[in-house]
């Protein structure tokens, strides 16, 4: 097969499961759940087919959309290394949240449902991956906020899903409408929206400095968006509200990779902007440790995990920030595979515990999954940068780009991160697998209610996943060179701290959390203050409510005022001119026959001497 | 071309004094005498005209036929008390009456017609033939016309039978206009 | 006489009937001015059959024609006077206005 045949097996058989099973399997969930698991092997091994023979193949395969005022706007696939990588990474993760879901869904009204949206959210994905046109891309990058906004809200009887679906649909649409005009702008700067085309030099020099810095900001603002960066972040924890393998989904390598894998797509658009890069590396800095905070002191093992998302999106975008191409989709891979894992573990202790709550869980006995507290530990460790697992390798070429960079305070900041990230991850860790007597934790006010126990359709992905986390980090050169950018390899003297900073983490988080007869308490309580704040998430939520609720009032009243005043004035004024014109002319119909034909003849008559020329 | 015989103008006048006096003439049965004389008048210049077999049409139909029925609706249908138009009423007919009259007569007389010796034949035999031949469609299509005419009379003057049970004097009158309006159909 | 003569003839006895068409209260007094502007019409035809066209017998026929349209008119009108009469007590043309304003 032709490596567009394959482009379009990998990116449309989703869709055929999608279309099976929302349309015609409704009645049948099981068979709905096979098909789309068998789309997605199609898809994935579509994606490793291209993969396989991308040598000699053309690397686009574009045809005509529409073509306006002489632009042409093209449809097609772009089978780059990074494309590539980035389709095998998405259908593997896809297809193992898939698998997992058997397990987890069962017993769901919606099962079927449930697995047609997840075909749609691959679909979308895939096809934003392997699209060879901006706009194309575009149009899929909303498809995939709009499955991602019918999964999160898939429990949509529960008011809470169904606000929270709204909200990550709304703050990701205020980062698209940003982006959506980055890609106006570049239309008009360069008449081409092919990323082939755009991303060649001589492009992107025709485009003046200023507005290119402009196009990039804009750009990145759907990046902020869709990756739930500072200040656009506070829709990723409400989306927890889904399904925790939908979690899985949109965390590891679907919604919020879509964003960093645009900056990473864009890469020499945003070196080429001057300028951005700092602000990049500013937004990222704040993000990274503003969601490490917050997840210190959380108890809801999914919104731990959330803020974790955030934390380590941040870490990639510092990598692409520091200029280094490698860093960042090194680390979206690995992150993709270990953060996946993470999540399909929590659901599996949710599972069969029933509670989201790390005290719940660790009282109730989660490490008694020996396999799942394997997987929870190797993913942790893979998080908190411990060598030599995924996250280590990726986290070090990040921090060896800053230093590249010679950002030195960025350099700091990301340790500041990694130092909580690790610290956090293993409270995580502590809590669930080791509870302690003394704690001075309180039980959770609810009861938990488990769902079942966890089957082996759950545990074969995590099992996978387990592998691919303890080894991705290794894949770094075979990366570098798919991608076409210089690995890195730091020398251990810059590895050193890193290692020494994680390890400083996780003993800290051992005598908070982990020793014997520990009180479970973070160091962070005795400051007051700061764990109201972190707690709060910084009060973000409230300020957003706050501005937005006075932003919207304000626009209500003037428009109120406009209403009452201009519309409703104008719309009386139509409806009063009508009938006082209808009142009048109806005086004229006076019911006199006579006048009637009088007139008519005196119209005549004048009609007669105009015509007749006297 | 050659001229009618000046005695024309007698009928002449008997037409446009007829029609004067149906005009003017405060009493409606009196108006409706004054019509029957302009037709008189009227056919009389049929007459004059060449078409005596028109001309006789004219008094058969309009003078036996419409004026008698309008006299039997005026006997059925005559409000008393009421009476005829004011000055106002006159003075704001005059403005189009006198304008129409004025701007055709104007166009009137400054006109030129082709003016032909007669050639024609008036041959009754030939109207006749021309009607049921040349003109047969139009000749059916009218006494299709004729025909509806007499029904949709009977319909609407006809008293609604559910309706009609306070049957007042009026109305029983009314109820015989059916047979006004058919006597005159049968005139035609 | 000639053909204008005739024509003004006719002329006049249509503005009579319209002037009776607009000043006349009762239907009936509507109905005998639209008859005089019928036979003016009649008169022109036949005054141009007789002085202009070469072939009579048209104009004679289309005069009876009109002969029998207005009959058919008549025998319409005369029925809708009886029945308006009997809806308004009254044959006044003033008084049938309820569609007025």
């Amino acid at each position: 097969m032709s490596s567009g045949t394959l482009a379009l097996l990998c990116t449309h058989a989703p869709l055929v499961g999608c279309f099976g099973a929302l349309v015609v399997l409704r009645r049948a969930p099981r068979a709905a759940a096979a098909l789309n698991i068998l789309a997605m092997l199609a898809s994935l091994g579509a994606a490793l087919a291209i993969f396989a023979g991308s040598n000699h193949q053309p690397p686009t395969i574009i045809s005509l959309w529409l073509s306006s005022e002489g632009v042409p706007i093209s449809f097609g696939f772009l089978l780059d290394g990074t494309n590539q990588l980035m389709g095998i990474i998405v259908a593997l993760i896809a297809l193992c949240i898939q698998v997992y879901s058997l397990g987890y869904m069962k017993g769901d009204p919606g099962y079927a449902r449930y697995f047609g949206l997840h075909g749609l959210f691959a679909w979308a994905m895939l096809s934003f991956v392997y699209s060879a046109n901006l706009l194309q891309a575009f149009v899929f990058w909303e498809l995939v906020g709009l499955a991602s906004f019918l999964l999160i809200g898939f429990w949509f009887e529960k008011p809470s899903a169904a606000a929270a679906a709204k909200k990550a649909f709304v703050m990701t649409r205020i980062g698209d409408v940003g982006m959506f005009i980055g890609l106006i702008l570049l239309l008009s700067s360069t008449s081409t929206l092919d990323i082939a085309q755009l991303m060649q030099a001589s492009t992107l020099a025709s485009i003046p400095d200023a507005r290119l810095t402009l196009i990039a900001l804009l750009l990145f603002c759907g990046v902020v968006g869709k990756s739930a960066q500072f200040p656009l972040h506070t829709w990723l924890p409400d989306a927890m509200e889904g399904p925790t393998p939908v979690s899985a989904l949109l965390h590891s390598a679907t919604m919020v990779a879509a964003g960093v894998f645009l900056y990473a797509r864009f890469h020499p658009l945003f070196v080429a902007a001057e300028g951005v890069s700092n602000i990049v590396l500013v937004i990222a800095i704040i993000t990274a440790i503003l969601a490490a905070t917050i997840a210190m002191v959380q108890r809801d093992m999914k919104r731990v995990l959330a803020y974790s998302s955030i934390s380590q999106l941040a870490f990639m975008l510092l990598g692409l920030g520091a200029g280094s191409l490698y860093a960042g989709v090194f680390h979206l891979t690995t992150h993709a595979f270990f953060k996946a894992l993470l999540f399909l573990c929590a659901g599996a202790y949710i599972h069969q515990i029933g509670s989201n709550d790390m005290v719940t869980m660790g009282r109730q006995g989660a490490a008694k999954l020996r396999l799942v507290s394997a997987g929870l530990v190797i993913g942790a460790a893979a998080l908190a940068g411990l060598p030599p697992l995924a996250g280590f390798f990726s986290k070090e070429s990040i921090l060896a780009a800053l230093h590249g960079a010679h950002a030195n305070a960025f350099v700091y900041g990301a340790y500041l991160a990694s130092f909580l990230t690790a610290y956090y991850t293993f409270r995580m860790v502590f809590l669930v697998l080791r509870p302690s007597d003394k704690s001075v934790l309180p039980a959770e006010e609810h009861e938990p209610h488990p769902h079942g126990d966890v089957t082996g359709s759950m545990k074969l992905p995590i099992a996978i996943l387990t592998v691919g986390a303890a080894a991705a980090g290794f894949a770094g050169d075979f990366i570098a060179k798919l991608i076409g950018a210089k690995a890195l390899h730091p020398t251990y003297g810059e590895m050193a701290p890193a290692i020494g900073i994680a390890l400083a983490g996780v003993i800290v988080a051992f005598f908070e959390f982990g020793r014997k007869d520990a009180a479970q308490q973070g160091f962070i309580t005795r400051v007051g203050a700061l764990d109201t704040l972190f707690e709060r998430k910084y009060y973000l939520d409230e300020i957003y409510d706050k501005v937005a609720g006075g932003l919207v009032s304000l626009i209500a009243s003037v428009s109120a005022v406009v209403e009452r005043g201009v519309l409703d004035g104008t719309g009386d004024l139509a409806g009063n001119l009508t009938i006082a014109t209808g009142d009048a002319t109806a005086r004229m119909q006076s019911g006199r026959l006579q006048l009637y034909i009088g007139s008519a003849v005196l119209l005549i008559v004048v009609f007669c001497y105009f015509v007749g020329g006297y | 071309m050659d001229a009618v015989h000046p005695s024309a103008w007698a009928f002449v006048v008997v037409a446009l004094g007829g029609a004067l006096l149906s005009v003017s003439l405060r009493n409606i049965l009196h108006a409706i005498f004054g019509l029957a004389l302009a037709l008189f008048g009227i056919a009389g210049l049929f007459l004059y005209l060449g078409s005596p077999f028109v001309a006789a049409m004219e008094v058969l139909i309009y003078v036996g036929g419409i004026s008698v029925a309008m006299v039997f609706a005026v006997m059925l249908a005559y409000s008393l008390g009421k009476k005829e138009g004011g000055s106002t009423r006159r003075f704001l007919a005059v403005v189009p009456v006198g304008g129409f009259f004025g701007v055709v007569g104007y166009a009137l007389l400054r006109a030129s017609f082709a003016v032909t010796s007669k050639t024609g034949s008036w041959d009754l035999k030939l109207v006749g033939r021309k009607l049921l031949l040349d003109y047969n469609v139009v000749f059916e299509a009218l006494s299709v016309v004729l025909l509806l005419a007499i029904v949709g009379a009977i319909i609407i003057a006809r008293r609604d039978e559910k309706t009609g049970d306070d049957k007042t004097a009026d109305e029983k009158a009314a109820s015989k206009g059916n047979d006004a309006a058919s006597a005159e159909e049968r005139a035609s | 006489m000639t053909l204008s003569h005739f024509l003004l003839v006719a002329l006049a006895l249509f503005a009579l009937g319209l002037y009776s068409v607009l000043t006349r209260r009762h239907l009936i007094g509507l109905l005998i001015g639209v008859e005089l502007m019928l036979n003016a019409a009649s008169i022109n035809f036949l005054a141009f059959d007789r002085f202009v066209v070469k072939d009579p017998a048209t104009g004679q026929i289309i005069v009876l024609f009109i002969i029998g349209l207005a009959a058919a008119e008549a025998a319409i009108a005369l029925s809708i006077i009886l029945s308006a009469y009997r809806a308004h007590r009254s044959a006044d043309v003033d008084d049938l206005d309820e569609l007025k304003n």
